[in-house]
């Protein structure tokens, strides 16, 4: 099967790098919210600590700081490559419905290059969601520090725009895992562990590239 | 795109700074002016002889407007728990810490000597009730006093789990979560009920409802840097001991007695009866759970800073590269 390369071993790390500490902060920041005992998690065997918040909030502070490095990593480096494919374009959010909707049988893709319009929304909306987690997340780190008071009203609305964004996190990441597992997704999950992805698939898909 | 040095250093700088700042202003401590208190247990005798206590029938009076007003129809199990927090049927009770009950007087015989202990929230000065509070609905104010906003809070009770001394209370069947637990019973169990230190008497420059009604005078509020002078004062002339300066990281309430508190809080363990359901409330020496994690804390906000040398790291002949262009 001809193939050829797509991601980079950077990129492939730095991915899976966000992604498993995502899957993490996700599981501690679900921690913090008191839900593991009402919800007997913590009678799971090997989940009984699950409840215990000074736990949660290491794996929280471990898994926060391998994230925001990741991130942060992530811009900086294809900043200085100049890699910008991934970013948004005039005419995205029409191509992508027309994407969605090939997706199910109605109506033909659009011409795709490297990213399809749809990659690219998806990439913006959870990348802001993810800074705006950072931000918040570092603010709400800081204020940890010790005895340091803060408007409570701003801390109010960090907290809160945290917890939610959080929320909304765990959809997208379900909603991306979930898009990955439809059929005419598939071949593309191989290209996120060897790097390479089908030629025939790509062609088909990505004609521009 | 060509990305000029400057342009370069100029991003991560600011990048820079983001991180550093708050790092430098970290030291920041509550303000000298800012209330605290000092509660001489060597005059506390408890009211003896009355049936309350003065401060916590004062402060049950003067609160009397901040407690819950239960809806009955409301009291609905923490699904999929078959329980739910109600103390509307026990509103008498005044020997423990309830959402009706934000002080109460410990009594423990040391050395046989009888000790009496009012007990309330100390508005810690890096409280983590206050700051792992999900929803930041518990605010510490630069004041010193500690509250809740009950018209936001779900009564998670988080708050009351990481208090070393489990101050906050919940109540079902009120606050924000009736508006959904009927249809969606997924999230929240009522409110968190403590004491805030009659923040809105503070503002109006009067003294809090325990504070005035005790005949002892055996509290005083005053500005932080007084009291805490007032109270090693008090240490050094009568050889006692003070509770509250470093516990759970400082907090605005400083106990004195002439008994040594780890004497007091091992009598309060060993007197205690099993089979009584509420817990002594200690005085032992509360660990912050903020604080015994700082390193942590430190590591997650220099993040940002490893992150972006990795990359100028990785990037650093790619760019001269694209600069020699």
């Amino acid at each position: 099967m001809a193939t050829r390369i797509r991601h980079s071993l950077t990129v492939r790390i730095t991915h899976w790098v966000v992604a498993l500490s995502g899957i993490l902060l996700l599981f501690s920041g679900f921690g913090q919210l008191p839900l593991y005992k009402r919800y007997n998690l913590i009678k799971v065997p090997g989940f009984a600590w699950s409840s215990n918040y000074e736990i949660t909030l290491v794996i929280h502070y471990l898994t926060a700081a391998v994230f925001t490095a990741a991130v942060c990593f992530h811009l900086v480096y294809h900043y200085r490559r100049c890699e910008f494919s991934i970013l948004p374009r005039r005419g995205d959010i029409g191509n992508s419905i027309k994407g969605f909707k090939a997706m199910f049988g109605l109506g033909e893709e659009p011409y795709h290059e490297k990213f399809q319009a749809k990659q690219r929304v998806i990439y913006t909306i959870i990348g802001t969601t993810s800074l705006l987690l950072i931000v918040t997340g570092l603010i709400k780190s800081y204020k940890n520090l010790g005895a340091i008071v803060l408007d409570p009203i701003f801390l109010q609305w960090v907290a809160i725009t945290h917890t939610v964004t959080g929320g909304i996190f765990m959809m997208l990441f379900l909603a991306h895992v979930a898009a990955l597992l439809l059929k005419n997704h598939r071949p593309m999950i191989p290209s996120m562990i060897t790097g390479r992805i089908d030629r025939g698939y790509a062609e088909k898909h990505h004609p521009g590239w | 795109m060509t990305i000029s040095r400057r342009t370069l250093l100029k991003v991560i700088g600011a990048a820079g700074l983001v991180t550093l700042a708050p790092a430098v202003r970290s030291e920041a401590k509550i303000g000298p002016d800012s209330f605290a208190t000092l509660i001489d247990l060597s005059k506390c005798d408890g009211c003896e002889g009355k049936e309350t206590p003065l401060c916590v029938s004062a402060c049950r009076t003067g609160k009397k407007d901040l407690f819950p007003k239960v809806d009955k129809d409301q009291l609905l199990n923490y699904w999929p728990q078959k329980k739910y927090e109600d103390w509307s049927d026990k509103q008498h009770l005044i020997d423990r810490f309830t959402p009706y009950n934000w002080l109460f007087i410990q009594q423990v015989e040391v050395d046989g000597k009888k000790i009496s202990i009012p007990r309330r929230c100390m508005h810690c000065d890096n409280p983590p009730c206050a700051k792992l509070c999900p929803f930041g609905v518990k605010h510490k104010t630069a004041e010193g006093p500690v509250y809740i906003d009950h018209s936001l809070c779900f009564g998670g009770a988080k708050c009351r789990a990481v208090c070393p001394w489990h101050v906050p209370q919940r109540q079902a069947g009120v606050g924000i979560y009736t508006l959904w637990q009927k249809y969606l019973p997924v999230a929240g169990g009522g409110v968190m009920y403590k004491c805030d230190l009659c923040r809105d008497l503070l503002a109006e420059g009067k003294t809090p409802y325990c504070m005035v009604s005790c005949p002892q005078k055996a509290m005083t509020i005053g500005r932080r840097e007084d009291i805490l002078n007032q109270a090693a004062q008090l240490k050094e002339d009568r050889h006692g001991h003070l509770y509250g300066m470093d516990e759970n990281g400082g907090t605005s309430t400083i106990y004195f007695s002439p008994i040594a508190f780890d004497k007091i809080d091992k009598a309060l363990s060993t007197n205690h009866n099993p089979k009584e359901k509420s817990k002594p409330v200690p005085l032992h020496n509360a660990e912050n759970i903020l604080e015994k994690q700082n390193l942590w804390t430190q590591l997650s906000l220099v993040a940002p800073i490893i992150g972006v040398a990795a990359a100028l790291g990785l990037t650093r002949g790619e760019t001269a590269e694209t600069e020699d262009k």
